[in-house]
């Protein structure tokens, strides 16, 4: 049902913006090739892609197509919307799993300590760092890690996934000069998402350090490692991991803005560039593909979530 | 004498709050020997959990410990948490008090108990695994059980995971911390069967630490009663519990259901309230409180052989006692004997009933206990002073009488403002506006409307119950510490007796004063009382606690009477 209303929104929204992939793309970026279309070409193009229609016509081959497992072709590039998203896609889901890798695990540590020695001077410090940094926006920070990083000391390229036209001796060369480049894109998602995972691991291990469970454990003399580890941080961990699925979905949405102002070659660069062609089968591909991605990843979070508490499974019968 | 495993000295602790401190155990000692085991008794809040855990050295930093603990003769306050470490299960263990909370929940329970077996013995894995379920077995919990996490077993189930995980690395020392609340009748017994067992077959040093006075009695030999962060009383078990001597412990007893299987359930009038410093911890609720009590803390003192009170005045007082009262009537010639010998003790704020047939001497042995009559041999005594006359039914804070017919007890021609205000009146006692107030005062407490129009009501134009309970409140603003009610309900229909004894149980619970209640209606005696005596032809033949004579009466006649109500 949730699926049925996404494709739905997913079929209107491209074709509620003005205009249409032919009479617009006289409104090009700069550095394109301008193409115009006299109306012959642009009503022949129109029945090719079937936009001639009426909407609701349109609507069920959409959905016939779906079902087929095609998601067709792009209307600018003419190429394959599947093989398209397939190049982006890799770049994405790097920076994307680099930067939930990073700030899950610089935020847990932080928060733990954080909440570890509570009230001391190291937690306040992280507390109002981390506050400050989460209310930047994404965009921001990547504009000014890119006008000091790159741009003012050139410690880091200024655009792309790879050095152009660059010729590589060893593969190691190569993934040298990706991870160069995923640097500062990665570093902008981190930084965006470590606020959240601090506070919410350094509240969940608060919450966890006043259980009467806590004292049964020291009470028992047991070690200090087994303590914070197999009872403390299995407990505080539960809500920390769920969260990590649950904003992959606001992640691509970051690294949608973080692609656009590295120019970095992923799914979220792409995904501007159908918007501004009007190109709805490849917008159509591309919010199917996140939207896909998201909901997975719901059900990958309960699934994982069931597995780590098992208070949950005994609810459910 | 035995060694003492575990002696606790002048331990107190406060939690430190942002504005001010919070005294939650203030200056307790006590130890434990080898195969004993020592109760802690009192309210929600009274200090026992925050004793058993700063033993444990468990509490928060927030909490300022100060006093001795020692371990045999090892201090263990002031240790770190490391030098802790090898005390804590090994030497001294808890069975925490059941909640969900207190077992991982994401562990599942034999891991719990194993993970203590491999900190602290040097048991293999295969070994530590066999010895949670021998542990488990013990306890009476099938081994199998081990393997789900806590939330799948019932509350009695995780007691005993507790319990065995508490004792998973033999200890000398066991704290258990009310080790049956919010269990059923079945699993409390069978969890009190097992503590015991293993007290008596391990030798263990026990504390045991509850509100419950079953599970106290049960398991404990010696039993120190908490208020507020004090002991206030300390005792063999046994005989706390028969005869109290600390009004907070009688306020205790009196509220167990299981104690008193007849009697309405009263608990202490007033809450816990913070106490200062310089005043006895009781004094808010108590209802024998002087002067001195707000001024003087009281320390902790043997009163007889076994036996400790903290109170100015040395526990329960006594406020009458009659000895050796005789009484003979001649009628006809003959003599009629009304009191033979009748030896009575009425202690401050309880309520005791003197039962027996007509014409038993009753009304005889109250009114001389009040001063009216004068018995022919033997002494009554208020306070220590002889009463005679009217001496100490003419003052406040004395002896009133409330009689059984309230249509001549009272003067019906005075209206009711009068016939309340008569004994302030003929005794000048206050000014004109101080005795309208307490008029009515009194007339609130008996639940009267207080406005002029009743108050100018002639008393013969008063229902029954209303007259009683004009009568009862003319008694009241004398204040008194003692009020004899001699049969003051039989006249009244049973509703009405319902709502003025309910009144007077409520206002006797809450002014804190002690009554002699007068009746042939043993039932009734029986709802209201604390303790009974039983008269017959003028003599005193039994008396104890009502649940006592009313369960287990000695003599043929209290039988008789019994069972007659029955």
């Amino acid at each position: 049902m949730t699926f049925l209303l996404i494709i739905t929104l997913n079929f209107m929204i491209p074709r509620l913006m003005p205009g249409d992939p032919f009479t617009f793309l006289s409104a090009e970026e700069e550095g394109q090739v301008f193409i115009s279309y006299s109306q012959e070409q642009i009503d022949k193009y129109k029945a090719y892609y079937g936009l001639d229609k009426p909407l609701p016509v349109q609507y069920g081959n959409y959905l016939v197509n779906l079902c087929r497992g095609d998601i067709g072709y792009s209307i600018y590039y003419n190429v394959s919307v599947l093989e398209m998203i397939g190049k982006r896609l890799l770049w994405t889901v790097g920076i994307v799993l680099g930067a939930i890798l990073i700030s899950t695990a610089a935020g847990t540590v932080m928060g733990c300590f954080s909440a570890w020695y509570r009230d001391s001077l190291l937690d306040k410090l992280l507390y109002f760092l981390m506050i400050t940094i989460s209310e930047i926006p994404a965009f921001l920070v990547g504009i000014l890690l890119l006008f000091i990083l790159a741009g003012q000391f050139g410690w880091f390229p200024l655009f792309g996934g790879m050095s152009s036209f660059a010729q590589y001796d060893t593969s190691l060369e190569r993934a040298k000069d990706i991870l160069h480049h995923a640097f500062l894109p990665v570093l902008t998602l981190s930084l965006t998402r470590v606020g959240g995972f601090y506070l919410l691991s350094r509240n969940s291990m608060l919450e966890v350090l006043a259980k009467d469970y806590m004292r049964t454990a020291r009470a028992k003399g047991l070690a200090r490692v087994r303590i914070i580890f197999r009872h403390a941080l299995k407990n505080a961990l539960l809500p920390v991991i769920t969260r990590v699925f649950l904003s992959l979905g606001a992640m691509f949405g970051g690294a949608v803005l973080v692609e656009n102002v590295f120019s970095y070659p992923g799914l979220g660069r792409l995904m501007r560039e159908a918007v501004m062609l009007r190109d709805y089968v490849l917008i159509q591909g591309i919010f199917l593909f996140v939207a896909i991605l998201v909901l997975t990843m719901n059900l990958l979070a309960d699934t994982v979530y069931k597995k780590l508490d098992p208070r949950v499974n005994y609810y459910d019968g | 004498m035995k060694k003492s495993v575990l002696k606790v000295e002048n331990l107190s602790v406060h939690y430190k709050t942002d504005s001010d401190q919070v005294l939650a155990v203030e200056s307790v000692s006590f130890s434990l020997e080898e195969g004993s085991c020592l109760g802690i008794i009192g309210e929600s809040g009274s200090g026992k959990t925050s004793a058993a855990m700063a033993i444990m050295g468990l509490l928060s930093k927030k909490a300022e410990i100060s006093g001795q603990v020692c371990y045999y003769d090892r201090e263990l306050d002031g240790l770190s948490e490391q030098e802790w470490q090898q005390y804590r299960w090994k030497k001294i263990a808890m069975v925490f008090q059941n909640g969900l909370d207190v077992l991982n929940p994401v562990l599942t329970v034999q891991e719990q108990i194993y993970e203590c077996l491999r900190r602290h013995t040097k048991l293999s894995k295969q070994e530590a695994k066999d010895r949670v379920a021998g542990l488990l077995e013990m306890t009476g919990l099938d081994p199998d059980w081990g393997k789900n996490y806590p939330h799948q077993l019932s509350g009695g189930m995780r007691q005993r995971v507790l319990i065995a995980m508490a004792l998973s690395c033999d200890p000398e020392v066991l704290l258990v911390d009310e080790p049956t609340s919010a269990l059923d009748a079945v699993a409390k017994d069978e969890i009190i069967t097992l503590l015991a067992k293993l007290n008596k077959e391990r030798r263990l040093a026990m504390l045991v630490v509850s509100h419950e006075i079953p599970v106290i009695m049960k398991l404990t030999s010696k039993v120190a009663v908490m208020y507020a962060g004090h002991i206030v009383e300390e005792g063999i078990t046994k005989d706390v519990i028969k005869n109290p001597q600390h009004p907070y412990t009688r306020g205790l007893l009196y509220s167990a259901p299981s104690l008193n299987p007849y009697r309405d359930l009263w608990g202490i009038p007033g809450e816990t309230g913070v106490s200062k410093k310089e005043q006895c911890c009781f004094y808010g609720r108590c209802n024998q409180k002087l002067e001195l009590c707000r001024t003087k803390a009281p320390l902790l003192e043997y009163v007889w052989v076994e036996r400790k009170v903290a109170c100015n005045q040395g526990g329960i007082v006594t406020l009458l006692q009659g000895q050796g009262i005789c009484k003979n009537y001649e009628f006809k010639g003959e003599t009629v004997k009304a009191c033979a010998n009748c030896e009575i003790k009425i202690r401050s704020g309880e309520i005791v009933a003197l039962i027996g047939e007509s014409g038993s001497g009753k009304t005889t042995l109250a009114s001389i206990l009040a001063g009216i009559s004068l018995a022919d041999e033997g002494e009554v005594r208020f306070l220590g002073d002889r009463v005679q006359g009217n001496n100490f039914t003419s003052r406040i804070k004395g002896i009133q009488m409330v009689f059984q017919d309230p249509f001549s007890a009272v003067n019906e021609h005075l209206t009711v403002g009068q016939a309340v205000r008569e004994p302030l009146d003929i005794l000048r006692l206050g000014s004109k506006e101080e005795r309208r107030m307490a008029v009515l005062k009194a007339l609130q407490d008996v639940q009267l409307p207080r406005d002029e129009l009743f108050l100018d009501r002639r008393c013969h134009r008063l229902s029954g119950g209303q007259r009683q309970r004009v009568a009862i409140a003319r008694s009241l603003v004398m204040e008194p510490k003692l009020l004899i009610a001699d049969e003051i309900s039989s006249m009244l229909d049973s509703s009405t007796q319902a709502n003025v004894l309910r009144l007077l149980k409520g206002l006797q619970n809450s002014l804190g004063f002690s009554m002699l209640y007068v009746t042939h209606d043993l039932a009734l005696a029986r709802k209201i009382a604390d303790r009974v005596y039983v008269m017959q032809k003028g003599r005193i033949i039994e008396h104890g606690t009502i649940a006592d004579v009313f369960s287990s009466p000695k003599e043929k006649y209290t039988c008789k009477l019994v069972q007659m109500m029955i």
